[in-house]
C-alpha cells in the first residue's frame, strides 16, 4: 500500500451536493423536536417510522438501481445523505444495515431472483436487516465460526448461535456467515453467507440488556432451522471473500467519526455563552482532526465508487475516526467536571452521560482496534 | 498520477540532496550548493502563469512537490521561494534572480533561513522582501535562524489580505507531512530488518501496532496538508487545520520512530535524526498546534449556524 496515493484528493461532485439542502430541510421538519440525548444515538437509534419517512423521499437504498426500487445514485450522494443524517442525529438504525451493506451485498452477489425479492422492500423502508457474524466463541477470530448449515436435498438445515447482533430482535432478515463444509480448523475455507428469514421456526432471539438498560443487540439460537435453497447468498464456500468485500463499506464511512457530533455541537454552543480559552483550543484541535478524517473518508468513497475495495485504508479511517469520536465525550466530561459550581444543562448532561457509558463500543463494533491495527500493519508490509 | 511533474522533480532531489549533502549543508550557512541547479530546473516558477514564463499550476498541483521537499529534507527553501516568486510577480514586482526566499512571519525559529538569501516579512500591512543579515544560530542545527529576520528592504508590496503566517504554516505542514512519510518509511524498513529474539522486530505485535498508529498519523497529516494546499490561495483556517494535524502527528510519529529504532536512531551516522530534528523544528515554527487550534476553535465559535460538519465542509472541505 502506498500511503501517499491511498487517499487521493477527492471532491464531492456538485450533483451529489444538490441533495444536501433537501435532506437538511427534511430533518429540520422531522427531528428538531427530538431530545439531544436521543439524537445522540444516531445510527443506533431505532425508529421504523422515521426510516419509512426517509424511504418515501427515496433516501433508503439510494445507491440501489432504480429497477430495484432504489435511487440509482452514486456513493457520493449517499455520503452527503448519511453525513447530514449523522450530524443531525437522525434515528437511522432500522434501515441502516440494509442500506449500508446488505443491499449492496445482495446487488453484488445475489441472484436476479434474490434482488427482485429483497431489494424493493429494503428501498421502501419495510425490510430491516442485521449482520450475523459474531458468535459466543468467535469474536475477533471470525473465521472460527461454528454455526453450520448442512445441505439436505433442496434445502439447508442451520444449527448454531449468533451474538451481539445489532437489532436482530427488530429485524426481518439476517445475513449470516456460517460454515457449510470442513471444520473450524479449516478457517476461511468452507464458509458461506446465508440470508435468514428471522420469522422461521427454530429461531429464538433474546435481546441483551446493556448497563444503560437499552437493548441494542441480541443473541440468537438456530435449532435445525430449515432454509430454502435460495437462502444461500453468492457462492458456497466463498463466504469469507464476500464478507471482506463488505468491510470497506462498513469501515470507511462517516459513521466512524460522527457518532458523538451532537454532543460536540452542544458543547460548542455552551462555550459560546461562556468562553474558556483552553476549551476553545481543544475544540479547534477536534475540528482539525475532523477535517482530515472527512477528507480521508471522501477519498475512500471515491475509490469505492470506482469499484475498488480499499479494505486496509478503511481500517485506518475507522481506527482514527473511532478514536476521534471516543475522545469527544471524554473531552466534554473534562470540561464540564472542571467547573463544579456551574449548573450543567440537563440535556447536555444526559447526552454526555449516554455517550460516556457507550463510547467504548465505538472501537469494538465492526472489528476491534487491535484487529484493525494488525491489518494496517500487514498492509504496511510488516509481519 | 502526478508523475510527469513529480517524477523528474524527485529524480532531481535524489541527485542533489543525498544524506551526505544534507549533513554538509548543516555545517554552514549560506545558499545550498544545489541552489543553482534547483533554480534553473524550471520547477521554481511552477506557480507563475504561463504568460509569465511559469507553468501555471495550482496549489493542489504543486502540493506533491512541496511534500517531496520535506521527504528529502531539502536544505533549501524551494517551496517558499516558489510561492514567494508567484506572489511578488502577481503584485507586479520585479523578480530577483538568484534569490532563495523564506517566508518569515513572527516565529521563534525560521526553518531554512540560514539557507536563504532573502525573506518575505510583513510590517504595517505591507509585505517586504528583505536581503537578509545573518541571524541567531538554530538550536536544532537544521539550517534555520532563531530570531526575527532583519535586513535591507529591497521592495514592498501591499499585503492585500495575505496572511503570511498562514502561508508559512501551510508550507510547513506540507513539508512536515513529507518528512513524516520518510520517517515512517525508514522505520518500517528498520522493523523488518532488525532482529531481536531471533526474529525481525516486525513480528512483535506491540511494534506492529505502534507502526500502524504511526501510519495513521502520517496519513492524517498528509491529508490535512492537502486541504491547506487547495483553492486559489492559502487560507488561515485551512492552514490552521493542517498545522494542527501536522504538529500532533509529528510528536507522536517521532516518538514511535525513535522507540522502534532504539539507540541507533539518535546517532549522527544514522539518518533518522536528520528528519526528526527538522520535524520538531518545523512544528515549533509559524505557530504550533496550540496556536492554530485556537484560531480554528474561535472560528467555529464565531459561526453560529450549522453543525461542526457544516463548518468543516464549508471552510475546510475544498480539495481542488
Ligand atoms: C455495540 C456493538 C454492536 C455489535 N454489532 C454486531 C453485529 O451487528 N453483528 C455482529 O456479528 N457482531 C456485532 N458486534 C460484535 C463485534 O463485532 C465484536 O464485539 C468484535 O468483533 C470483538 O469480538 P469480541 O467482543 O468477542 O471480543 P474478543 O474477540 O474476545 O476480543 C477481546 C479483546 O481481545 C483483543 N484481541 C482479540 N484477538 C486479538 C489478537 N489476535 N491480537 C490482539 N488482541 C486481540 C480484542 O481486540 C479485544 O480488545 C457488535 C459489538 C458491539 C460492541
Amino acid at each position: 500500500m502506498s500511503l501517499l496515493s491511498a487517499f487521493p484528493r477527492t471532491q464531492i461532485p456538485d450533483e451529489a451536493e444538490k441533495l444536501r439542502p433537501q435532506v437538511k430541510a427534511f430533518l429540520e421538519k422531522s427531528i428538531s423536536h427530538m431530545r439531544p440525548q436521543d439524537r445522540a444515538k444516531t445510527w443506533t437509534g431505532f425508529d421504523a417510522e422515521f426510516s419509512r419517512a426517509l424511504a418515501s423521499h427515496g433516501w433508503v437504498g439510494l445507491t440501489i438501481p432504480e429497477g430495484y426500487g432504489g435511487g440509482g445514485r452514486d456513493a457520493f450522494a449517499r455520503f452527503v445523505l448519511v453525513e447530514e443524517l449523522l450530524a443531525a442525529g437522525a434515528p437511522i438504525a432500522a434501515h441502516w444495515i440494509a442500506d449500508r451493506q446488505s443491499g449492496p451485498l445482495l446487488l453484488r452477489y445475489g441472484t436476479e431472483e434474490q434482488r427482485q425479492f429483497y431489494l424493493p422492500p429494503i428501498c421502501r423502508g419495510e425490510s430491516f436487516f442485521c449482520i450475523g457474524m459474531s458468535e459466543p466463541n468467535s469474536g475477533s477470530d471470525l473465521a472460527s465460526v461454528r454455526t453450520r448449515a448442512i445441505r439436505d436435498g433442496h434445502s439447508w438445515r442451520l444449527t448454531g448461535s449468533k451474538i451481539w447482533t445489532t437489532y436482530a430482535h427488530q429485524s426481518d432478515y439476517m445475513i449470516a456467515l456460517v460454515r457449510t463444509s470442513g471444520e473450524p480448523k479449516d478457517r476461511q475455507k468452507g464458509l458461506s453467507q446465508f440470508i435468514i428469514d428471522l420469522s422461521l421456526p427454530g429461531i429464538t432471539i433474546r435481546p441483551i440488556r446493556l448497563g444503560t438498560l437499552d437493548s441494542d443487540f441480541s443473541e440468537l439460537h438456530f435449532e435445525d432451522v430449515r432454509l430454502p435453497d435460495n437462502a444461500l447468498v453468492g457462492t458456497d464456500g466463498e463466504g469469507w471473500t464476500q464478507v471482506n468485500a463488505e468491510l470497506a463499506f462498513e469501515r470507511s464511512g462517516p459513521e466512524r467519526f460522527y457518532s458523538a457530533l451532537v454532543l460536540l455541537d452542544m458543547w460548542a454552543e455552551r462555550m459560546r455563552a461562556e468562553q474558556c480559552p483552553q476549551d476553545r483550543e481543544i475544540l479547534g484541535r477536534l475540528i482539525a482532526r475532523l477535517a482530515s478524517l472527512r477528507a480521508m473518508s471522501i477519498a475512500l468513497t471515491g475509490r469505492l465508487a470506482a469499484g475498488e475495495s480499499p479494505v486496509i485504508e478503511a481500517a485506518l479511517v475507522k481506527d482514527l475516526g473511532t478514536s476521534f469520536e471516543q475522545d469527544i465525550p471524554e473531552i466534554v466530561a473534562a470540561s464540564v467536571g472542571a467547573v463544579p459550581d456551574r449548573d450543567a444543562d440537563p440535556d447536555m448532561l444526559a447526552t454526555l452521560a449516554y455517550l460516556l457509558q457507550l463510547n467504548h463500543v465505538f472501537s469494538l463494533r465492526g472489528g476491534t482496534r487491535e484487529i484493525l491495527r494488525g491489518m494496517i500493519a500487514r498492509g504496511l508490509g510488516l509481519r | 498520477m502526478d508523475d510527469i511533474l513529480l517524477d523528474p522533480f524527485k529524480r532531481l532531489l535524489a541527485h542533489i540532496c543525498t544524506p551526505s549533502v544534507i549533513r554538509d549543508e548543516e555545517g554552514r550557512s549560506g545558499l545550498a550548493q544545489c541552489w543553482g541547479e534547483l533554480e534553473q530546473s524550471g520547477f521554481i516558477d511552477a506557480l507563475l502563469p504561463e504568460s509569465r514564463g511559469g507553468a501555471g499550476l495550482s496549489l493542489s498541483e504543486v502540493f506533491p512537490l512541496v511534500v517531496a521537499c520535506g521527504e528529502a529534507a531539502l536544505p533549501a527553501p524551494f517551496a517558499e521561494t516558489m510561492v514567494a516568486r508567484a506572489l511578488l510577480d502577481k503584485r507586479g514586482a520585479e523578480l530577483p534572480t538568484g534569490a532563495a526566499i523564506v517566508l518569515a512571519p513572527p516565529s521563534p525559529v525560521v526553518p531554512l533561513a540560514a539557507k536563504a538569501s532573502h525573506a518575505l516579512v510583513t510590517a504595517n500591512g505591507r509585505l517586504s522582501l528583505i536581503a537578509m543579515n545573518a541571524g541567531a544560530s538554530d538550536p536544532f542545527r537544521a539550517g534555520g535562524y532563531a530570531d526575527q529576520l532583519k535586513g535591507e528592504t529591497l521592495l514592498e508590496v501591499a499585503a492585500g489580505g495575505i496572511d503570511l503566517q498562514a502561508w508559512a504554516a501551510a508550507l510547513a505542514a506540507a513539508q512536515m507531512s513529507g518528512m513524516m512519510m520518510r520517517i515512517l518509511d525508514m522505520t518500517l524498513r528498520y522493523a523488518n530488518e532488525r532482529q531481536q529474539f531471533d526474529r525481525p522486530l516486525s513480528k512483535f505485535q506491540a511494534i506492529q501496532h505502534q507502526l500502524a498508529v504511526g501510519a495513521e498519523y502520517a496519513v492524517s497529516a498528509h491529508t490535512a496538508a492537502a486541504i491547506a494546499m487547495s483553492g486559489q490561495h492559502f487560507d488561515p483556517l485551512r492552514a490552521a487545520a493542517a498545522k494542527v494535524c501536522a504538529g500532533e502527528a509529528a510528536s507522536k510519529l517521532c516518538a514511535i520512530a525513535h522507540a522502534v529504532h532504539g539507540a541507533i536512531g539518535v546517532t549522527e551516522e544514522y539518518d533518522l535524526q536528520i528528519y526528526t530534528r527538522r520535524l520538531k523544528q518545523w512544528a515549533l515554527a509559524f505557530g504550533n498546534e496550540r496556536y492554530w487550534a485556537d484560531v480554528l476553535g474561535s472560528a467555529r465559535l464565531g459561526t453560529e449556524a450549522g453543525t461542526s460538519a457544516d463548518f468543516v465542509r464549508l471552510h475546510l472541505g475544498n480539495m481542488e
